[in-house]
């Protein structure tokens, strides 16, 4: 599931996962809703930006990992530096990836964040 | 910015991650120049929030985006709307850097509030321009990246004293 208030990033993501053993099954534009979302189809994994109006995604990944201790979420920001490396660890997620990305480093920080 | 980075070297560095930025996300070298954007413009603007009090804009004729937006999403085919949500996330990456850069340098962890797009030119209220760099591109398409700082009060007495 991508949690990304950019289309853009929605564009990017299905481009870089294609042909992989990836696939999108939700994309929410804000963080709101993407609680309610990942509470109806429990996705294998989260990418959520950072960036967000309303609740920013580190908010709203806290909020659903109180929710849901295991989800699996993978932040996703050009905000790359101890200060949020720090917070999104102590949140929960499994990783971090800076933007811009290109499709090794986004399969790589998945696997990764998989195998935890 | 308040911050402990001087006003030059705060310079160079702006100037060097928007020049990395916009050759790694959109495949356009950016290179100094003193011709301001004109015709159809557009602008994107952040604030800085949480330890910082100003703000950035990146005023760039329209074509130049066009052609970003292109590179990035990989077709010709680009809309009105196309244009404003790559600029905005072009815009965020540039100022994650910024904001990545400055905590290394100061240790300030500054956030920023989520991209405005405008076409045409626009300046904040209550800020006055600290500094402007300005660039073309490789095809002759001009942009400038305006960092805005809080207007002061004696700003108002000289703005006031140069109308009168």
């Amino acid at each position: 599931m991508v949690v990304d208030d950019s289309r853009m990033v929605e564009l990017q993501m299905k481009n870089l996962l294609e042909d992989t053993d990836y696939e999108i099954v939700a994309y929410c534009r804000n963080g709101e809703d993407s609680i309610d979302t990942y509470g109806q189809i429990h996705p294998d994994l989260v990418t959520m930006d950072i960036i967000m109006p309303g609740m920013d995604g580190l908010e709203t990944a806290q909020a659903i990992l109180e929710k849901y201790p295991d989800a699996k979420i993978i932040m996703v920001s050009s905000l790359a530096y101890e200060d949020t490396f720090d917070e999104a660890k102590t949140i929960g997620a499994k990783g971090f990836l800076d933007k811009p990305f290109d499709r090794e480093r986004l399969l790589a920080t998945f696997e990764q964040a998989l195998a935890e | 910015m308040d911050t402990a980075m001087s006003q030059q070297n705060l310079e160079e560095m702006l100037d060097t991650v928007v020049r990395e930025v916009t050759e790694s996300t959109a495949g356009i070298r950016l290179y100094h120049d003193t011709q301001p954007p004109a015709g159809d413009l557009c602008t994107i603007y952040i604030s800085f929030q949480k330890g910082l009090r100003s703000s950035l804009s990146l005023c760039a004729e329209a074509a130049m985006l066009k052609r970003m937006t292109q590179n990035f999403i990989q077709s010709e085919d680009v809309t009105l709307q196309d244009l404003e949500d790559f600029s905005k996330e072009y815009f965020n990456v540039v100022c994650g850097r910024v904001a990545a850069i400055l905590f290394k340098t100061t240790k300030l962890a500054a956030r920023f509030s989520v991209p405005d797009f405008y076409q045409g030119r626009y300046s904040p209220e209550g800020f006055r321009d600290q500094f402007v760099l300005t660039y073309s591109s490789d095809q002759r398409e001009n942009a400038q990246l305006t960092h805005h700082v809080p207007r002061r009060d004696e700003d108002e007495v000289t703005a006031t004293t140069t109308l009168t």
